[in-house]
């Protein structure tokens, strides 16, 4: 049952965000990101947070689904917490044997925290209001430029598209090669690890080979619809720089102004 | 619209020692525009190879192949020769290239250079016509087999191509995916003057055809109208292929003597022709039916009150299994149907543990179903899934059978005498078993799959379609032996299939399951005879069970509850034998 999950974490939605054109949303995104990083007092936190705050209102996401993304770092961010809480020097609050607990260490605890919050709310932002493929086009496009040095844009677009098409259609036969290797004997959870890894065999030659088939076929069927690379084609959907980026990316730059213009202005 | 001129197509071998092999030999041939074509022949026949010709996916290797007067071995050609001819292939999951159904469909206008606004006309004129409108922004391995080769002929058909070829297309659907299908096509044909050309090894799907071709050995060997074709039955054996059940009958009458006038293809037709020769009147006796219900003897699983949910607590929560109880009987073939999402699969999954029921109980053979006696029970339990070749992976044969077996702690000779024993119920050869599994033709390939799960010596046997993908001939080898191992070992064997004549022909009970829950177990006899209730669950009955019921229905005394074609014949033979000569008595 592992095909029902759905690719993709896209949540379908007519807001701004939504409609923004994926290249900027990349290229924002990218730079939100840098600026959480740069940011370090806590009015920086309080405003960054209050931006990304009203990201999320406008895109209309439920918080609870922005935050999913914390579920598999939250262990990473409690190893790295911890870490800061008792490696970071300063004022003792506490002493707990050899190591001491600092003011300074619980702060740049928090700070982390929020850093990484923000930065998979950010993440997410763009996940959740993109369609795969609308992300994969925007890649294309941006890396169109990279073409004259040997990138081959298109093609990697396209490869990224097809695994994400594709994703699916593997885990579910993964199952099935298991359960059927499972009915002839094979023994997937116990011995070592060694004995383990080697378990695996059986599941990973068919899959390969499968694959393989798949690929050949696949390869087959878009040669007969036409397919012959990027020369000569349109899409369905372009993608276009409107007035609405336009205007984002204002806001976007007078925001980014106001946060760190302020370091020196005041 | 297709010329094909003294064609012949070799497979390069992969070593230097092999031959080349050969899978067009000689082939002249004309479509017409607006024709629709089938083209017939077994696994291995040519017939896909010669789709690929049309598509200049391959080229001729001598002779020259012509679509609208464009040869196709000239490269500037091709484009405009993929534009005309599409084509639709097998395996529904390795013809969709997008993640949703909507750019799906654009992806062949995309290529064609259209306007984004052309694009869009297109496809959504595209979607409407294949009745999957309501599914552009669904991801494609949300869809069913059948609609999946709907999008696919939808994006071919937003090329506006003047022919589409189908290669086995509706190989892989369950009996709904494949009507779907075919009706899209016939409709194509008959509204849009599309040339069809469609690539199948099952007769049924020859019957409305305009002209039949069959292949064998990279020939064409037989051609004229489903008419002409379907009377000559002793060649099409020889191709490999066998005609419709109804069309068996009555040509098995007329061999005896009965004068029936010409072949009939559908179960209507056979019924005009019966119509001819029988009398109308009462049924002599009543219906006997005093046939066993199989409910005696040991029971070797008891199933109680199972029930399966999946990803309980989600919100794909999905109950496959609801409330089901059934006895299983030591040593009968046991038949289970449904529709496609009814349950099957997940129920036979807890018969060796790869399930766990939500609730309930299954015990096998005395075993409780847990997590200590998985091993043993799954020793006790074979199960093969559909498409079983697919799990292949050793280097040899040999080593692929014995996967399973090795794991039991048996002796090298027991190994060795048990793989011997294999080969023999399976009719493979000895000299396979040092070849790579990889090397061998469909149909041995899924016998050395069963044969893997055999040589576990199981006491009961589940497949799972295990005819699915095969042509006539390797789907009746797969039941010869598997009626040879219940004989002979007394195996008990579970079979899921669609194929109702199969199960009509080989199961002793059969078991229907309809959303979860068990909603008959019975002798094929007594559930066939249920035709009304079938239908509702989207479920045939045999052909010739149809036949009877009609003619029954019509007033003629015969018994409606005819499963096979021996059956029918004796039943025939016996109305007709006291009728007077000249009015076709059979027996003189």
């Amino acid at each position: 049952m592992i095909g029902n999950i759905t690719l993709g974490q896209y949540i379908p939605g007519e807001s701004v965000l939504h409609r923004l054109d994926p290249r900027s949303k990349i290229i924002w995104t990218a730079l939100l990101m840098v600026a959480v990083f740069m940011i370090n007092t806590w009015q920086e936190y309080v405003v960054m947070g209050a931006f990304i705050a009203i990201l999320l209102i406008i895109s209309g996401i439920p918080v609870k689904q922005s935050l999913k993304g914390l579920k598999p770092l939250l262990l990473i961010l409690a190893i790295t917490a911890v870490l800061n809480i008792f490696f970071v020097r300063g004022t003792p609050l506490a002493k707990l044997g050899p190591v001491a607990i600092t003011y300074e260490g619980i702060i740049s605890a928090v700070m982390l925290f929020l850093r990484l919050v923000m930065l998979v709310v950010a993440a997410s932002l763009m996940t959740l209001t993109t369609t795969p493929m609308a992300m994969t086009d925007g890649i294309e496009r941006m890396m169109k430029p990279l073409e004259r040095i040997g990138v081959p844009a298109h093609e990697i677009a396209m490869m990224m598209s097809i695994a994400l098409r594709f994703i699916p259609t593997l885990m579910e036969e993964t199952e099935r090669i298991m359960k059927a290797q499972a009915s002839r004997g094979a023994d997937f959870d116990t011995g070592n690890l060694l004995k383990r890894v080697k378990s695996f065999i059986p599941v990973l030659v068919p899959l390969f080979v499968s694959a393989f088939k798949r690929a050949d076929e696949l390869a087959e069927a878009m040669e007969s619809r036409c397919y012959r690379g990027s020369k000569g084609r349109t899409r369905l959907k372009q993608i276009r720089f409107t007035m609405l980026d336009l205007k984002a990316s204002l806001a976007g730059v007078l925001f980014l102004i106001l946060l760190f213009g302020q370091r020196f202005w005041m | 619209m297709i010329e094909f001129k003294d064609v012949c197509f070799e497979y390069r071998s992969q070593s230097a020692d092999q031959p080349a092999t050969r899978a067009i030999n000689g082939i002249t041939e004309y479509i017409g525009e607006g024709e629709f074509v089938v083209v017939l022949g077994r696994n291995g026949s040519g017939k896909s190879t010669m789709a690929r010709l049309m598509n200049a996916l391959l080229l001729p290797t001598r002779g020259t192949v012509w679509v609208e007067g464009m040869d196709t071995s000239k490269d500037e050609m091709v484009w405009e020769i993929r534009k005309t001819l599409g084509m639709v292939f097998q395996n529904p999951d390795n013809q969709i290239v997008a993640t949703t159904v909507e750019e799906d469909l654009a992806f062949g206008p995309e290529n064609l250079g259209l306007v984004p606004a052309e694009i869009r006309r297109r496809i959504d004129e595209a979607a409407r016509y294949v009745g999957m409108e309501g599914h552009m922004r669904h991801s494609p391995h949300m869809l069913s087999g059948g609609q999946k080769q709907r999008v696919a002929i939808a994006g071919i058909l937003a090329m506006e191509p003047k022919c589409i070829v189908l290669d086995e297309s509706t190989s892989m659907l369950d009996p709904k995916g494949r009507k779907e299908v075919l009706n899209l096509v016939r409709t194509l044909n008959r509204d849009r003057k599309i040339t069809i050309i469609l690539i199948t090894h099952h007769m049924e799907e020859a019957v409305d055809a305009d002209r039949v071709m069959v292949m064998d050995n990279g020939r064409i060997v037989m051609k004229g109208t489903p008419r002409e074709i379907f009377t000559r039955t002793e060649e099409l054996k020889k191709a490999g292929l066998s005609v419709p059940r109804v069309t068996q009958l009555i040509h098995r009458l007329k061999s005896k003597g009965l004068a029936l006038s010409g072949t009939a293809l559908t179960v209507d037709e056979a019924e005009e022709s019966l119509k001819g020769v029988l009398c109308k009147g009462e049924k002599r006796g009543t219906l006997d039916d005093t046939s066993e219900s199989g409910e005696n003897g040991e029971v070797i699983v008891r199933i109680r009150d199972l029930t399966h949910i999946y990803m309980p607590g989600t919100t794909f929560e999905k109950k496959a299994l609801d409330n089901v109880s059934m006895d299983i009987m030591r040593g009968e073939i046991l038949g289970i149907i449904g529709h496609t999402g009814s349950g099957k699969s997940t129920l036979v999954q807890h018969l060796n543990g790869l399930l766990k029921p939500t609730s309930g109980s299954v015990e096998v053979d005395g075993l409780e179903c847990g997590k200590k006696t998985l091993k043993e029970l799954r020793q006790k339990v074979g199960l093969i899934f559909q498409y079983p070749e697919h799990q292949l992976f050793e280097e040899t044969v040999y080593k692929d059978i014995i996967f399973g077996p090795a794991r039991l702690g048996l002796s090298e000779e027991e190994i060795q005498e048990r793989v011997s024993r294999v080969l023999r119920i399976l009719g493979l050869s000895g000299e396979l078993l040092e070849k790579s599994p990889f090397e061998l033709s469909g149909g041995q390939k899924r016998r050395v799959a069963i044969a893997g799960v055999l040589a576990m010596e199981p006491e009961i046997l589940v497949l799972d379609e295990p005819t699915a993908g095969l042509d006539p001939q390797g789907s009746e080898e797969v039941f010869s032996f598997l009626t040879r191992l219940n004989k002979i070992n007394g195996t008990t064997i579970l079979i899921i299939s669609h194929n109702m004549d199969q199960i009509a022909a080989y199961c002793s009970r059969v078991a229907v399951l309809n959303k979860g829950r068990l909603e008959m177990l019975d002798t094929p006899k007594r559930v066939f005879s249920r035709e009304e209730r079938l239908g509702e669950l989207g479920l045939d009955i045999p052909e010739i069970t149809r036949l009877f019921r009609n003619l029954a229905r019509s007033g003629y005394p015969v018994s409606g509850d005819i499963l096979t074609v021996p059956e029918a014949v004796r039943e025939i033979a016996g109305l007709t034998a006291g009728q007077e000569p000249g009015k076709g008595g059979m027996f003189p």
